[in-house]
């Protein structure tokens, strides 16, 4: 078990470095830089332009470029941002903790809608849940997360006169107003999410209802409550907790459009402004920083298995 | 030697008379500098000193205390006046540093961080006088060494600042005391004063750059001598400023701070508006003022702006080498009707200067013969150049630059009544600036700013290289003569007649057709007090606003 888990990070960590490379190579392909940026319109001078670029260190070649970065990263110093001018492990930790956080609790969300729906659902296909939940997920799977939030904006704004707070609380200063912040972002990821969650849930519900020891269960005269607490529910445990994991990696990508959307300071802005400034360093902290988490919490998952189900431990 | 003195006082009244008004549109809710408001009464009294009007107009009955909330779609990379160039950036680091001179909304560079400017005869040497008592925001007084070594800096082209050029026409700086500078240059250059304003020409401590992590510590901490200091920069989030106590003017400014709320787009910031989270804002979109029309405790005002929404014309590309399709280019373009599509008609139409210049500086459109629509004589330039089949162009826009869509689409229709068929490429802005700076421009869209003053606005993008950057590949010979006349001139007519004359020659060669200025639409709850818009969209107002209870 350790060693296929050390196998696992080795070949993530090669993914990683891997990934930073091609990201290193493409964005210094895509003309304009951080440079023209900071110069906009007053460019003109070469000499300056010269001198900014030598500051940067962008008169380098790539490849020693890249290497320099990659040894620093490797003594555990992701450089200095170029737009920003601060420490990039500083601007990647605060962008993520937001982005975590609402990460965490749309994935408390969803599974607090979505499991209890996809089980009622599933456990009678066709019946009148089964359709209520099926409508249910076909509206938020097929609501793009932007239109949703756009709307929640609207009609909070349009009907009871409420809308977000301008500048985002971190918890630790005023839960109350953090909450409040980000009540609409989680909100339209968690529309979404309960409705992919209650989907697998349901299919995997069926599915096992259909099974040979739930008709031996329910031959051998086990009332429907027992039979679901005890077989079903166990049973599908490992499965929807896998789920948890991808959901949760799919909320972090796909963070980018809300936190934009609702001026959420997180890893998803961060990123997307790096590209657009040319801020090299961030974007490449950033990135690295992203595969690093997704390992995490595939690794995370992995473990909890073993928790959970008693065969994996021996496997 | 016996030099003429500008004081502070005349240099007000010559500004004031000169070109005062006219840069807020009759309507505007806002009091004009010193022509009407509260503080009209108690100034006729006794004689005002003259940074009374910098910024806007004092109010004695200004209630102190309180933090303003603004709302800004734009925000700055960062907070670093020497490396930033971005107009995001001076909008909010102009309350924090402060230069010698400050850019009047009339269009006159006026004493800020000194007190008064002596121009040699031969037009060299400026003496400038410090003004008294400024300390900067970490405790230390400013001193004449500390002015030195900012504009050193700055003209110093291996320091990377985007202000080089502008600084080039100086030689030396001198400290013959404490409290006196002077600037000599190598010519005379009338637009020294305003190269000394609050774009680039921030004055901060002796030997800042000398620690290697003073850049970064830009965007943490202010060293500037301005009414607010940084108190917390969260990019992707919030600006937060305080209220400088130690600040020059006694009493000012009247809020204890601003909060500068970075949001994400036009909606967002109305949402905001609208449920009162934000006290103040200046729309992106002009035209969204309608959405706010009625609404019971916001007042909007409409003034005339110095941003220019234009088509460039890179003059060594394809078709456009030939002057005569230039001409059909601009003969061919309805700048009304491309204004009334991008923004809802919000806006001045331009002829060859900004909304804002052109009371003070412009040509009147009617003695421009190119500012005509006139497709039959477009269509006559372009047989004339072998072209009366038309020809297909491809036509540059930014993306993110919302204004530009239906503008291309406008012009499309309008280019294709002359046989021009038009291709629109849409470029992300890194790609564009890349092109822009590399002089390869071809025919593209543009959205840029100026400070309020000629030299500024031609010289650099218009004058041929070295000494300009011409970045449309113009090479005129006669513009080049002509913005020389009126950077050297000190007199103001002699000045004017020159750019008059260069307006001609661009309205006739044209290497750019200025489209519209969009308005710049200030959005305020009832309770802010005493704000003033300043011309370049800039937050100069907020050193003196208030807020009411």
């Amino acid at each position: 078990m350790i060693e296929a888990l050390l196998r696992r990070i080795g070949a993530a960590l090669i993914t990683a470095v891997l990934a930073t490379g091609v990201v290193f190579l493409l964005i210094r392909a895509v003309p304009g830089d951080a440079i023209g940026e900071m110069l906009g319109q007053s460019a003109g001078d070469p000499a300056a332009e010269a001198a900014l670029r030598a500051f940067f260190g962008l008169d380098q070649p790539i490849w020693s470029q890249y290497l320099r970065w990659a040894g620093d990263v490797l003594r555990g110093d992701l450089g200095t941002s170029m737009r920003q001018g601060l420490p990039v492990w500083g601007i990647v930790m605060d962008a993520f903790l937001v982005t975590l956080q609402i990460g965490l609790v749309t994935l408390l969300l969803a599974a607090l809608v979505g499991v209890p729906l996809g089980l009622a659902a599933g456990a009678r296909p066709g019946g009148m849940m089964d359709m209520v939940v099926e409508s249910f997920t076909l509206l938020s799977l097929s609501s793009p997360v932007f239109w949703t939030g756009m709307v929640l904006l609207i009609m909070a704004d349009a009907w009871i006169g409420w809308a977000p707070p301008l500048v985002y609380t971190p918890p630790e200063m005023s839960l109350a107003d953090n909450l409040e912040s980000i009540l609409l972002p989680v909100l339209a990821l968690g529309f979404l999410q309960a409705g992919a969650y209650a989907q697998f849930t349901r299919q995997q519900t069926a599915a096992l209802l259909r099974q040979d020891f739930v008709r031996a269960a329910t031959a051998r005269g086990l009332p429907a409550r027992v039979i679901f607490g005890r077989h079903v529910l166990r049973n599908i445990a490992i499965p929807l907790l896998t789920y948890a994991g991808l959901i949760l990696v799919q909320i972090l990508g796909g963070v980018v459009v809300v936190e934009t959307l609702f001026a959420i300071p997180g890893l998803g802005r961060t990123l997307l402004a790096a590209i657009q400034g040319r801020d090299y360093p961030v974007l490449q902290g950033a990135l690295l920083f992203t595969v690093v988490v997704a390992l995490l919490v595939n690794l995370l998952v992995d473990l909890a298995y073993a928790l959970i189900d008693p065969r994996v431990r021996g496997a | 030697m016996p030099e003429p003195r500008i004081d502070r006082r005349s240099a007000l009244l010559a500004g004031a008379g000169l070109m005062g008004a006219g840069l807020l549109r009759p309507g505007s809710g806002l009091p004009g500098f010193g022509l009407t408001g509260s503080g009209g009464a108690a100034r006729a009294q006794g004689a005002p000193p003259a940074e009374a009007g910098i910024y806007g107009p004092d109010d004695p009955q200004a209630r102190r205390g309180g933090v303003l909330t603004v709302a800004i779609a734009n925000e700055p990379p960062n907070l670093d006046p020497f490396h930033q160039a971005g107009d995001a950036r001076t909008a909010i680091t102009v309350l924090m540093y402060q230069g010698l001179m400050y850019e009047d909304a009339s269009g006159v560079a006026k004493p800020l961080l000194a007190e008064s400017m002596a121009v040699s005869e031969d037009g060299l040497a400026y003496t400038f006088a410090l003004r008294r008592g400024v300390r900067f925001h970490n405790g230390q007084p400013m001193t004449a060494a500390d002015v030195k070594y900012s504009y050193d800096y700055v003209r110093d082209p291996a320091n990377g600042s985007p202000g080089a050029a502008d600084f080039g026409a100086i030689r030396a700086i001198e400290t013959p005391d404490d409290h006196t500078v002077v600037i000599r240059l190598s010519e005379p250059n009338a637009s020294l004063p305003m190269t000394l304003t609050n774009r680039f020409g921030c004055v901060i401590p002796r030997d800042t750059f000398a620690n290697s992590q003073a850049r970064s510590r830009l965007s943490q901490q202010s060293v500037g001598t301005g009414p607010f200091m940084l108190q917390e920069f969260r990019p992707q989030s919030h600006i937060r400023m305080a209220r400088f106590p130690n600040y020059w003017r006694q009493g000012q400014p009247y809020l204890d701070g601003v909060l500068f709320s970075v949001q994400p787009n036009a909606a967002s910031v109305l949402v905001a508006l609208r449920s009162r989270r934000v006290d103040l804002a200046l729309l992106a979109r002009p035209q969204d003022a309608e959405q706010l029309q009625g609404q019971p405790g916001l007042s909007i005002t409409s003034a005339l702006s110095l941003r220019q929404c234009s088509l460039d014309l890179d003059c060594n590309h394809a078709q456009l080498k030939d002057v005569r399709v230039r001409q059909a280019i601009a003969l061919s373009i309805d700048k009304k009707a491309v204004m009334q599509a991008a923004i809802s008609g919000k806006g001045q139409v331009l002829g060859t200067i900004p909304a804002a210049m052109q009371e003070s500086w412009g040509a009147p459109l009617d003695s421009l013969p190119y500012q005509k629509t006139d497709p039959a004589r477009a269509k006559a330039l372009l047989a004339e150049a072998g072209l009366g089949d038309g020809f297909a162009l491809d036509l540059v826009s930014i993306i993110g630059f919302e204004w530009m869509d239906p503008a291309a689409v406008t012009i499309a229709q309008q280019l294709s009544a002359v046989g021009i068929r038009l291709n629109i490429q849409r470029v992300e802005l890194g790609v564009w600036l890349n092109a822009f700076r590399t002089r390869n421009m071809r025919f593209t869209f543009n959205d840029w700013g100026t400070q309020p003053d000629p030299h500024s606005l031609y010289y650099r993008h218009f004058h041929s290289a070295p000494r300009g950057a011409d970045f449309r590949n113009w090479n005129n010979a006669e513009a080049d003569r002509l913005m020389d006349a009126g950077m050297a001139s000190a007199d103001p007519a002699a000045r004017k007649q020159a750019y008059l004359g260069l307006q001609r020659v661009m309205d006739e060669t044209v290497p750019t057709i200025m489209l519209y200025s969009p308005d710049l639409v200030t959005v305020s709850q009832q309770r802010v007090r005493n704000y003033v818009q300043h011309p370049t969209g800039w937050w100069f107002g907020l050193a003196k606003a208030w807020i009411a209870t």
